[in-house]
């Protein structure tokens, strides 16, 4: 029996401090948890500077939400009557369910953040050309996925930021042409804004959105192994070819070296070399668990000293003035706010222009961007390389606008979505009538 | 063989095969797809419980003279003298809840301004507010149709007794 348990351990667990590269690469290939990494891992994947760990963090802090909100979800209540009070509970009732609450709050909004600033790392080291195209394109499903995660989460308490975003959300999908009325009657299931609505915003949230990002998570990951590891191994696979090691001094006689021309040897150059890599365990696995704890933990202290929002319960005879959408909805905000247009007779809702043709064209630029990219091969797995400029301009000045607009939203929005400058008096808007 | 000898020769068995196979195969996929279509049928609610779109409002002589809020329904109640007109709430942009501020609806989500008669002054509203059409319950008190749009413009003047 304790033979049995012990065997049971080994194939489990794996030791942290391998004494040998066979120990380490069977700690592998043999584990169910490790199985899906590398056996081996180039130095480039591991250095702090290139991939600033992004990535690890984004799925850390989606573990972190995955079993949070497992936990929230034991003291949530999905009815327009409860729901709220159930978040009051968490809040001043529930032993550290202000904590629990918070940890999910900050973990969705540093998510959001991270999935985005992980896009620019990809983006400006070029590492989604040619084999890597597939696997942007996931990621633009996953960052859509954290999206709409974001925003069916920011529901569920169902105060009034909650009813008022359904409201707008739910308006902008009826904008949509053709299928836009039966898109919001399906979102709503009605007509109005009611018990039916939250059940349905609360299953896409604690299952079929999650569960959409987890299958879409392990495809992204699985990729990444079949095209090569990071686009940083393209870049040292680059240098190898500009200068190939020596030949050795030993005559093939092999078939192949009697052939003319560059031997196989001079080949095999451009392939990575021993001293390029490490073993994946214990440095990948120790780098992991350290990433991991970093987020963790920040998540944990913003948590303990910031209280995630809640505002009033929902109301629908008074919105809140001004009504904000998170920051990072914000600039979708500022976009239905000032997209209508009036052409002669005919005027286009800004729900339309602004909120669903705009970001619609934008997430298609994104989505294809690999494809319209023409910058050289060679730029791929370096930071803002020579051959890239152009690229990089247009996203950063694509960045720019977005953060600007954020800026203008959260600082400068007043009553009535007027523009205040700092110092200039606010009038109070009446909450209730 | 000419063309005419081909019809007359029988299918051979590989080729009925081919046939019932490719019927087989077909309907289990049509059973399958029928399968998720009524699935996802089942998502398009037939029963609805809303409050009714037809609702009646305090009696007209209750309501002082202006623009009168009632938060349930989300609209004003707007009384002249002796006439009375219904102007919605919910702003044509994206529907939030408009607030009536010196002589104009301003709404607090995107900034959309009206007129007193729900025209736009300004802001991202691509229409005026709706006005309903509003008569006179047989147990006096007044009855809006928020279904039911009027021009903007109309009245109702409660026969005289009523207000």
């Amino acid at each position: 029996m304790g033979e049995q348990l012990a065997k049971l351990w080994r194939k489990i667990s794996w030791s942290w401090s391998p004494g040998s590269e066979r120990e380490s690469s069977e700690a592998i290939v043999r584990n169910l948890w490790l199985h899906w990494f590398p056996a081996k891992i180039t130095r480039a994947a591991m250095s702090w500077n290139y991939s600033l760990w992004l990535g690890t963090a984004a799925a850390s802090l989606f573990f972190i939400l995955t079993v949070t909100g497992v936990m929230l979800m034991f003291f949530y209540v999905p009815s327009t009557e409860r729901a709220y009070g159930s978040i009051k509970d968490l809040q001043y009732a529930v032993s550290f369910g202000r904590v629990l609450r918070n940890q999910h709050r900050w973990a969705a909004e540093g998510m959001v953040a991270v999935v985005f600033l992980h896009m620019a790392r990809v983006f400006f080291t070029g590492a989604y050309r040619g084999t890597r195209a597939a696997n942007w394109l996931v990621g633009v499903g996953l960052l859509l996925a954290t999206l709409l995660l974001s925003f069916t989460g920011y529901l569920l308490p169902w105060d009034q930021l909650a009813f008022w975003a359904v409201t707008v959300g739910t308006n902008i999908a009826r904008e949509a042409p053709v299928v836009g009325g039966t898109m919001r009657f399906l979102l709503l299931g009605g007509t109005q804004i009611d018990q039916q609505t939250l059940l349905r915003f609360y299953v896409l949230h604690v299952f079929f959105l999650p569960a959409v990002l987890w299958v879409m998570f392990a495809y992204h990951m699985w990729r990444v192994r079949k095209d090569g590891g990071l686009g940083a191994v393209e870049a040292i696979k680059a240098d190898r070819r500009m200068a190939p090691k020596p030949m050795p001094a030993t005559k093939s006689y092999s078939l192949f070296g009697l052939t003319p021309g560059t031997s196989v040897q001079v080949m095999s150059s451009t392939e990575l070399e021993a001293e390029d890599q490490v073993v994946s365990s214990p440095n990948l696995t120790r780098r992991i668990v350290l990433v991991f704890l970093i987020v963790f933990n920040a998540t944990l202290l913003a948590s303990i000293f910031f209280n995630a929002p809640l505002e009033e319960a929902a109301n629908p005879a008074v919105t809140p003035n001004p009504a904000k959408a998170p920051w990072y909805f914000v600039w979708l905000q500022e976009l239905v706010a000032s997209t209508t247009v009036h052409i002669g007779p005919l005027t286009i809702s800004g729900g339309f222009l602004g909120g669903i043709l705009l970001p619609g064209v934008l997430l298609v630029l994104l989505a294809v961007w690999p494809w319209l990219d023409r910058s050289p091969l060679s730029a791929e797995g370096r930071w803002f390389p020579s051959s890239r400029k152009t690229q990089n301009r247009v996203f950063v000045v694509a960045m720019i606008a977005i953060v600007l607009l954020i800026v203008v939203g959260v600082f400068l929005r007043g009553p009535n979505w007027r523009i205040y400058w700092p110092g200039m008096p606010r009038p109070q808007a009446p909450t209730v009538l | 063989m000419s063309a005419a000898d081909k019809k007359n020769v029988p299918p051979t068995d590989t080729e009925r095969r081919r046939v019932l196979r490719l019927l087989g195969k077909g309907s289990v996929v049509a059973a399958f797809a029928a399968q998720i279509g009524a699935a996802a049928r089942a998502f398009f609610p037939n029963v609805l419980y809303e409050p009714p779109t037809k609702f009646k409002l305090k009696r007209p002589e209750e309501y002082p003279p202006g623009f009168t809020f009632d938060a349930a329904h989300r609209l004003f109640v707007v009384r002249e003298e002796d006439a009375f007109h219904v102007i919605s709430a919910v702003c044509t942009h994206l529907g939030c809840t408009v607030q009536w501020r010196e002589n104009e609806f301003d709404c607090p989500c995107h900034g959309s301004r009206f007129r007193p008669n729900g025209s736009v002054i300004s802001g991202p509203a691509p229409r005026p507010l709706s006005w309903f059409d509003t008569r006179l319950s047989p147990d006096g008190f007044l009855e809006v149709d928020s279904a039911v749009d009027v021009a903007p413009g109309f009245r109702f003047v409660p026969p005289k007794g009523q207000a």
